[in-house]
């Protein structure tokens, strides 16, 4: 059988920018509160604002980890054998055992930056744990002592930190990723090795997203790509790769615009 | 071991370094030595029905559950409102269950004084001590004939709200069981029921329509129907027509074929020149309103038209709207109030009635002063296209099976119906509060008019009262009214998950559970042409001793109440309440919950009583608890338009009136009771029509607050995708993802101005900037956004507290709000025909200065 290569296509017309593909991808991979200048939102957006009033256009962009066919995280990853690296499946997995947290992968990337807050980016694909995750829920202050709760409290009556966590075994990921290791979307690889789609493509409620094998020429992306022309994201200020330009070979494609396109007035 | 990034950079950015690791395991799956692809997939775990409350659509949904936690919330697959999706918002209902900041036990008021700031020194107490003292002030009440002073507030509800905001309310003795209704959409309500006689939310055909006009609200953001639209809104994008009236770039308009960014409150301006483009061109929809006589349209700019020439079919009225109103409404006319372009009017009036009937005017909440008739304005242009109660356009939707909750009757003591007669608290059916709501004086309610009324002592003071899932003190406008009211009333109790506002001037708080997974409820609603009824159940064992507000609090209270000598209450409770599959009488809080559930939904579950039924039939209660919804059969088209002699639009007329003698009705009896004439009532309420055109959509110029040479600018109060109806604001993923409402940023509040303005007023982004109306001035960031109109500044509701939580509040012990609440300069003013708050179309004029 002919090697896969998992993608995703993002249909514009159909997405509302919404927000649910990224909080359900937070519901789904146990994902934590931003924290030092790192979003640990595997899914996340950019907005667009071109021309003024009223000739003004405003689009929003889901945006997630491309899976590159020429990964820069997996090149730079300096362990042996890498932490950041591609399945045959063409999904570029991290493996948090032996990541030494050294973020060269989110130096390399792209899509990434190492502090959102200091380089005004709107996401960063990757993400880095410095501090143990989900201090929020390990934290025992009480508002009002006795009578309101605390995140600590809340997670050792619930049974679990976070205490709405979402448990699934991978043979790479933990579904909550240590303190000292980068963290990043792995395109729910335990859900797709279960024959599931990722659980961003499942929530959305545009049905916007399609997931699916690109190197199957009948697969729903494949045809999707063949009706609709694609743009790849370039980089994560919003930018396209250009008719020819090859970038990293992104594997996630945006058919079709934002707005209706034939926009009057 | 732990590396740092430090340590290894030191050691040089050698390639391929080899790093061991020793019996460090990510869970028992995981071996993280080897390249081998290999999942275990997701625990084990169960979806259990329920409903989300985020917003007035009250969607079946599902929550999956692992190891009795919640982790997971979709839409339920089997609904038909939804299509098997939640929006963003469900997913929200994680963190609310979650919140660190949940009271865990009932407390009570250690400090007398009551007011904004005053630290209340909350005390834990059992609830068998809250229910006492409870218990104590109501026998008080009863003791003095007084019980008419007892007030119960409601916020958000089930069906249950019939045991304790009704019925328990006229057990104690009350006339005032008061809603939220009137701070949130009621004016759009009118908008039906004064042209089709239907006061509700209305449904739309989205997948036979054309051509749809979204005007005033943002369907894939906020309001109703959110997951179905959001599903169908492309479709329309690509093989139909999308327009939005809207002063702000919203998520439809920025999506949309034509955005026509209004002039905040002139939206009355552009509906009636698109009904003068429409009748001049031709274009109305003859099957429904019928036709000149000899067939040649007599409909031209400035000239009268003779009553006699039309023969009009399932409408009413039609020659005496062109006569009175819409002859000289030109888009011309239009153009000069609207800010709109008359060449985009006449295209968007043309389009619209060109796709007729397959088209629709989906029309927000209008809460404006005057709304009433900007509603009636935007509605009738939906009749006269035929559009209404047709295929592809816009209906009064399908409703769903219950069955009717218990009498109480029987257990009303003499006390309690002698106080049940008396005037109620918002003084609705007074000269100045008409509240229309369902053709008759008083039938509405007034409820940002309480503590204007509480602080009159008009008609009496209030000694008394419950709240709850509400605040108030944060949701209405001119806020700071109720911070006194509240403060006056020597009793309060409020029912809440967390300590809001309003809970701040409580003397016993009782926690509550929540709706969507904690307690057993029933919710009925409708959309996508089907009704459902969905069921609340406890998703999760709760995590501390919180109850039931509408059924367990009302048992607990009802057997302190016996022991104190007054048992009507628990004889109602226990005798009524019988579990319809058993006959077991209820013995504890619990059991009365679940009886009252199967009680309400027995038509949709029982077999004997739900076998002729046309849509969903469960095969008992087990099976409709584990599906959790029942779908109605889909929408039937048309049924209301009847036949052009008998019409069964619930009209005066029977038919959709242009000319509504419904509210002419309404208003002379609303006069006659109040010794005065229709335009005395409209003079004391502040409307600008006299004589006829009060019977007919027509334009009134906004009211609006503040001189426009001190406060230039309009005010647009906006609401949030991410509002579970302004309970979001403790939730850290609300903030993580705020830039999704266009134009917000995340980790802000912040106001829009356009680039424009604030280039002339030296404001950049992100100056800190004074916000000020007539009454009164907060301090918020500036977001220059070009999609907003020049002259007007958009705020998103929801930030702003001062007490909610630990990510709602910036700081707790001092009462420091994060952010601006806005319904704190927004002026107490009401479209007095609905009796609903100001808080739509620009009303309130504010300066802009940076600090």
């Amino acid at each position: 059988m002919a090697k896969k290569q998992y993608g995703m296509v993002i249909d514009l017309l159909k997405c509302t920018g919404c927000g649910a593909c990224a909080l359900a991808c937070k519901t789904e991979n146990n994902t934590q509160d931003k924290a030092n200048g790192q979003t640990f939102n595997w899914a996340d957006y950019i907005t667009k604002v071109e021309g003024s009033f009223p000739n003004v256009k405003y689009s929003i962009l889901p945006v997630l980890c491309n899976h590159c066919t020429d990964a820069p995280c997996v090149k730079a990853c300096p362990v042996t054998p890498k932490a950041m690296h591609k399945h045959e499946n063409g999904i570029t997995l991290h493996n948090q055992e032996r990541c030494i947290g050294c973020r060269a992968c989110q130096e390399a990337c792209p899509y990434s930056v190492e502090d959102v807050d200091s380089a005004k980016a709107a996401y960063s694909v990757i993400s880095f744990n410095e501090d143990e995750p989900h201090g929020f829920y390990r934290d025992d202050r009480e508002a009002l002592k006795g009578i309101t709760s605390s995140g600590a409290e809340i997670a050792k009556k619930a049974g679990d930190l976070p205490p709405h966590r979402t448990l699934y075994k991978h043979s790479d990921y933990a579904n909550i990723r240590r303190k000292g290791v980068v963290e990043k979307c792995i395109f729910c690889e335990h859900r797709v090795l279960q024959g599931e789609q990722p659980y961003c493509v499942v929530a959305c409620p545009a049905t916007a997203r399609t997931f699916g094998d690109l190197a199957d020429k009948n697969s729903e992306v494949s045809q999707l790509l063949k009706k609709y022309k694609a743009v790849q994201l370039k980089n994560n200020k919003g930018e396209f790769l250009k008719p020819g330009e090859k970038g990293t070979r992104p594997n996630v494609y945006y058919i079709r615009s934002y707005q209706a396109s034939t926009r009057k007035g | 071991m732990e590396i740092r990034r430090r340590d290894f950079l030191k050691a040089g950015m050698a390639t391929g370094v080899s790093i061991a690791l020793n019996g460090l395991t990510l869970n028992a799956f995981a071996n993280g030595k080897d390249h081998r692809v290999g999942s275990g997939g997701t625990d084990p775990g169960q979806w259990v029905s329920s409903t989300c409350q985020g917003c007035t659509q009250w969607c079946p949904i599902s929550i999956f559950v692992q190891e009795g936690r919640a982790v997971k919330v979709r839409g339920n697959p089997l609904s038909k409102v939804n299509n098997g999706y939640c929006c963003v918002r469900g997913h929200l209902i994680l963190q609310q269950i979650y919140d660190p900041d949940r009271i865990k036990v009932p407390m009570k008021r250690t400090t007398p004084q009551k007011g904004r700031g005053i630290d209340p020194k909350f005390v834990p107490i059992s609830w068998d001590e809250a229910m006492d003292l409870i218990a104590d002030k109501i026998m008080e009440l009863r003791k003095n004939n007084e019980t008419h002073k007892y007030l119960l507030l409601r916020g958000r509800y089930s069906d249950h709200n019939t045991i304790l905001y009704d019925h328990l309310t006229k057990m104690i003795g009350s006339p005032n069981n008061i809603s939220h209704s009137a701070l949130c959409a009621e004016v759009e309500k009118m908008g039906r029921f004064y042209t089709e006689g239907y006061f509700g939310y209305s449904d739309y055909d989205l997948e036979k329509m054309k051509y749809l006009i979204i005007w005033g609200c943002d369907p894939v953001s906020s309001n109703r129907n959110v997951p179905n639209t959001t599903l169908k809104l492309s479709r329309l994008l690509e093989e139909g027509t999308v327009v939005v009236v809207d002063p702000r770039l919203n998520n439809s308009a920025a999506k949309a074929h034509e955005w026509l960014p209004i002039k905040p409150g002139e939206d009355g301006a552009l509906a009636v020149a698109m009904a003068h483009v429409i009748l001049t061109e031709g274009l109305w929809n003859k099957e429904f309103v019928g036709d000149f006589k000899d067939g040649k349209n007599q409909f031209k700019s400035g000239q009268l038209v003779d009553e006699a020439t039309f023969a009009e079919k399932h409408t009413h009225g039609v020659v005496k709207w062109w006569n009175i109103e819409l002859k000289d409404k030109t888009p011309e006319w239009a153009a000069g109030i609207t800010g709109i372009n008359k060449d985009q009017i006449l295209r968007v009036a043309k389009g619209f009635a060109q796709a007729a009937p397959y088209c629709a005017i989906w029309y927000g909440p209008t809460m404006m002063p005057r709304g009433t008739y900007v509603a009636i304005a935007i509605h009738a242009l939906n009749g006269l296209v035929g559009a209404v109660d047709h295929e592809g356009g816009v209906v009064t939707g399908a409703s769903s099976p219950s069955s009717d909750y218990p009498k109480f009757d029987k257990y009303q003591d003499e006390i309690a119906k002698a106080g049940v007669k008396q005037k109620k608290i918002d003084q609705r059916g007074t000269l100045k509060f008409p509240n229309l709501a369902s053709g008759r004086p008083g039938s509405g309610v007034s409820t940002n008019n309480v503590p204007n009324a509480i602080l009159a002592n008009d008609p009496y003071d209030i000694k008394v009262a419950i709240g709850y899932f509400n605040n108030f003190n944060f949701s209405g406008t001119e806020a700071g009214r109720w911070d006194k009211a509240m403060a006056k009333i020597p009793f309060f109790v409020h029912i809440v998950p967390i300590v809001s506002e309003m809970t701040q001037f409580a003397d016993i708080v009782l926690p509550a559970a929540l709706h969507h997974s904690e307690e057993w409820a029933i919710s009925r609603n409708k959309g996508n042409l089907y009704g459902h009824i969905s069921i609340h159940q406890p998703v999760i064992k709760r995590l501390f001793d919180v109850k039931s507000a509408e059924t367990e609090i009302v048992w607990l209270l009802a057997e302190k109440l016996k022991t104190k000598g007054f048992s009507n209450v628990y004889d109602w409770l226990y005798h009524e309440y019988k579990d319809p599959e058993t006959g077991k009488h209820p013995t504890n809080a619990e059991e009365f919950a679940l009886y009252a559930t199967k009680i309400r939904s027995q038509k949709a579950w029982n077999p004997t009583l739900n076998k002729d039924y046309k849509g969903d039939r469960p095969e008992g209660w087990e099976d409709f608890r584990k599906k959790g919804v029942v779908n109605s059969p889909r929408f039937e088209f048309r049924k209301k338009w009847g036949t052009p002699e008998k019409g069964n639009f619930p009209t005066v007329t029977k038919k959709f009136e242009f000319y509504s003698e419904t509210l002419k009705k309404a208003l002379t009896e609303h006069a006659e009771k109040n010794k005065t004439t229709v335009d005395g009532v409209l003079e004391v309420t502040h409307y600008e029509a006299r004589g006829e055109k009060a019977f007919v959509p027509h334009y009134e110029p906004p009211r609006r607050h503040g001189d426009r040479s001190q406060f230039p600018f309009d005010l647009i109060d906006m609401k949030s995708r991410l509002n579970r109806e302004g309970r979001s604001a403790n939730l850290s993923w609300y903030h993580a993802f705020k830039k999704c409402d266009p134009g917000d940023v995340n980790y802000e509040d912040v106001i829009h101005i356009n680039p424009s303005d604030a280039k002339r007023l030296g404001i950049k982004e992100g100056d800190l900037v004074k916000v000020t109306s007539t009454v009164g001035s907060l301090q918020i960031r500036a977001r220059l956004w070009e999609g907003v109109r020049p002259g007007a500044v958009a705020k998103c509701y929801g930030q702003g507290h001062w007490s909610y939580g630990r990510i709602g509040t910036k700081d707790l012990s001092r009462f420091e709000p994060r952010g601006a609440n806005f319904n704190e300069i927004m002026p107490d003013d009401y479209d007095y025909l609905s009796g609903s708050t100001a808080r739509n179309g620009g009303f309130t004029g504010v300066r802009i200065e940076k600090v």
